[in-house]
């Protein structure tokens, strides 16, 4: 049986058997703008949490982790009794609630993945940039005790991004729903002294984009869930610099219909969004664009690397993907302050498209070839000797 | 038991029962640099690469930029436990050393062996001469 691939975000999961050139087979698509009761619950049966699919679609499909909490008893007809808690076992990248964690695993191995009970295989985690190792252990704990299963590796999202780009050298900029990274890796081994973790993502931006299109649109009620379906349609980043400011001054506006009839105008907001990462004093953030923290990053490399980091550059994570930030970002590349440009890597033809969104799953995939056939992971028998520590000393 | 002992039958031990399958090289070093025992292929090493190495227990990422020298070669760190355990990789190789009360437990390995099994050797060890109090 392949090894299982899993890549726990703050706002999707990733999960699949480890073939590398197709995308995660546990890919749900979130259906469109959703009030507060469709939204995707997880059903884990000895617990109170229920599991809503969203419609399936042909393809990758990308379960959102964050559930919702709903009483088991059926028979309760007072809707009024149901409790519309949300709950996020990703908290900015690391897993913070273990129960729903757990539950949420059980789905997708059990019944999205369809393992049996008492013939659990491989799995492969990936982790974000600087996970706590109380973190891992408790992951690792887990597993073994909770699922039984037979193999386990961990790896950083930073080195398997490279890995689905076909590369073990190079820097990784990852922008998630929760937080930011920016990695060096070199020869398959992350520098932790040039890397950086910061604390906003596309849940800032959305925010963001929410608070702009309040001030344009006060008539206008908008959830939270709303604005991120919208966020991810409409935004985009400008040009260069000088075109964004233009825009600040003039933009066309777009009509938007919500699901619940209410219109919205779309103008300048989308833009601001996309700015908001080159200039993060939009986020009332004292901080340096992100070509220039990248450069930053790297001149704490010994110099001798810094050709092969920076031409190697590869972009990930979800907000990645915005329309625009690629272009955006190789322009700012050829403006920044050091000498050898950031140059961005070009994915290898047979991978899907859109490899940004799950390059850290993938890499995942590729990486569980290597590792489980040659013994390299933690066996039950390892972990029965050594205890959870073990996944320091084995998982790197 | 000897310090000798040690470094032969715990540190140059066959892994996995695979004969053949050991560390390139061992030692067990005091904090003063002073050889308690060592394998016969453990490089020579000098007093500047030692304290290289102490500064960086003591300052985790000291090493990080210049890289991790023993008997003059060049190792880049990666990913360790600040204040326990320093690990540096060449190649498909590299080295594992980590510290206890009063000794630094060093182990070298080149392919086959994999960093995994040479950090399981190397702390495995230092971590019984802790709960021995050394």
């Amino acid at each position: 049986m392949e090894a299982v691939v899993v890549d726990a975000g703050t706002k999707l999961l990733k999960a699949g058997f480890a073939v590398p050139d197709q995308p995660p087979s546990m890919l749900r698509r979130f259906p469109s703008v959703s009030s507060e009761m469709d939204a995707a619950v997880v059903d884990a049966g000895s617990k109170l949490l229920k599991f809503n699919h969203a419609s399936s679609e042909i393809g990758p499909e990308v379960i959102p982790t964050q559930m919702k909490r709903v009483p088991e008893d059926e028979s309760l007809t007072d809707a009024s009794l149901l409790e519309n808690v949300t709950v996020d076992p990703v908290v900015r990248g690391f897993i913070r609630d273990w129960d729903a964690m757990e539950d949420l695993l059980r789905h997708v191995l059990y019944t999205g993945l369809g393992w049996e009970i008492g013939n659990e295989g491989h799995i492969l985690f990936t982790d974000p940039l600087s996970t706590p190792k109380a973190v891992r252990e408790q992951l690792v704990q887990i597993m073994f005790e909770k699922f039984n299963i037979s193999g386990f590796y961990a790896s950083e999202q930073a080195v398997l991004s490279l890995y689905a780009v076909g590369r073990i050298s190079g820097c990784t900029v990852d922008i998630g729903h929760g937080k930011m990274d920016i990695a060096s890796v070199i020869e398959g081994a992350v520098q932790h002294i040039s890397s950086r973790r910061f604390e906003i993502g596309g849940l800032d931006l959305t925010n963001l984009f929410a608070q702009e299109l309040r001030k344009s649109n006060p008539h206008v009620n908008l959830t939270i869930s709303d604005v991120e379906k919208l966020k991810e349609r409409y935004a985009c980043c400008a040009e260069d610099d000088a075109a964004y400011e233009k825009i600040q001054q003039a933009c066309s506006e777009e009509q938007h219909i919500l699901p619940d009839g209410q219109v919205i105008k779309i103008g300048r907001e989308r833009y601001t969004v996309g700015e908001a990462l080159f200039k993060p004093s939009i986020l009332r953030l004292e901080a340096h664009g992100i070509v220039e923290q990248l450069v930053r990053c790297i001149s704490t490399v010994s110099s001798e690397n810094h050709r092969q980091l920076l031409e190697n550059t590869v972009l990930c994570g979800g907000t990645a993907s915005m329309t625009g930030f690629e272009d955006r970002f190789q322009k700012e590349a050829t403006l920044s302050s050091s000498a050898i440009r950031p140059c961005l890597v070009k994915p290898p033809e047979y991978m899907p498209d859109n490899l940004a969104n799950y390059s850290a799953w993938v890499g995942g995939a590729i990486l569980a070839k290597v590792v489980f056939p040659q013994n390299q992971h933690v066996t039950k028998a390892d972990y029965d000797e050594t205890g959870p520590s073990i996944v320091h000393k084995k998982c790197f | 038991m000897s310090w000798q002992t040690y470094v032969d039958d715990h540190l140059m031990c066959d892994i996995d029962g695979q004969p053949g399958l050991r560390l390139s090289a061992a030692a067990i070093l005091g904090h003063d640099g002073v050889v308690w025992a060592q394998s016969s292929t453990f490089p020579q090493f000098n007093a500047a690469e030692i304290n290289g190495i102490l500064t960086d227990f003591n300052e985790p990422g000291h090493l990080a930029p210049t890289g991790l020298f023993l008997g003059g070669t060049k190792y880049m760190v990666i990913q360790g436990e600040p204040g326990a355990v320093i690990r540096g990789k060449k190649g498909s190789g590299g080295v594992t050393i980590k510290k206890t009360g009063q000794a630094l437990v060093f182990g070298l390995y080149e392919e086959p062996v994999t960093p995994g099994q040479c950090n399981m050797i190397v702390e495995r060890l230092a971590d019984y001469l802790i709960d021995q109090g050394m």
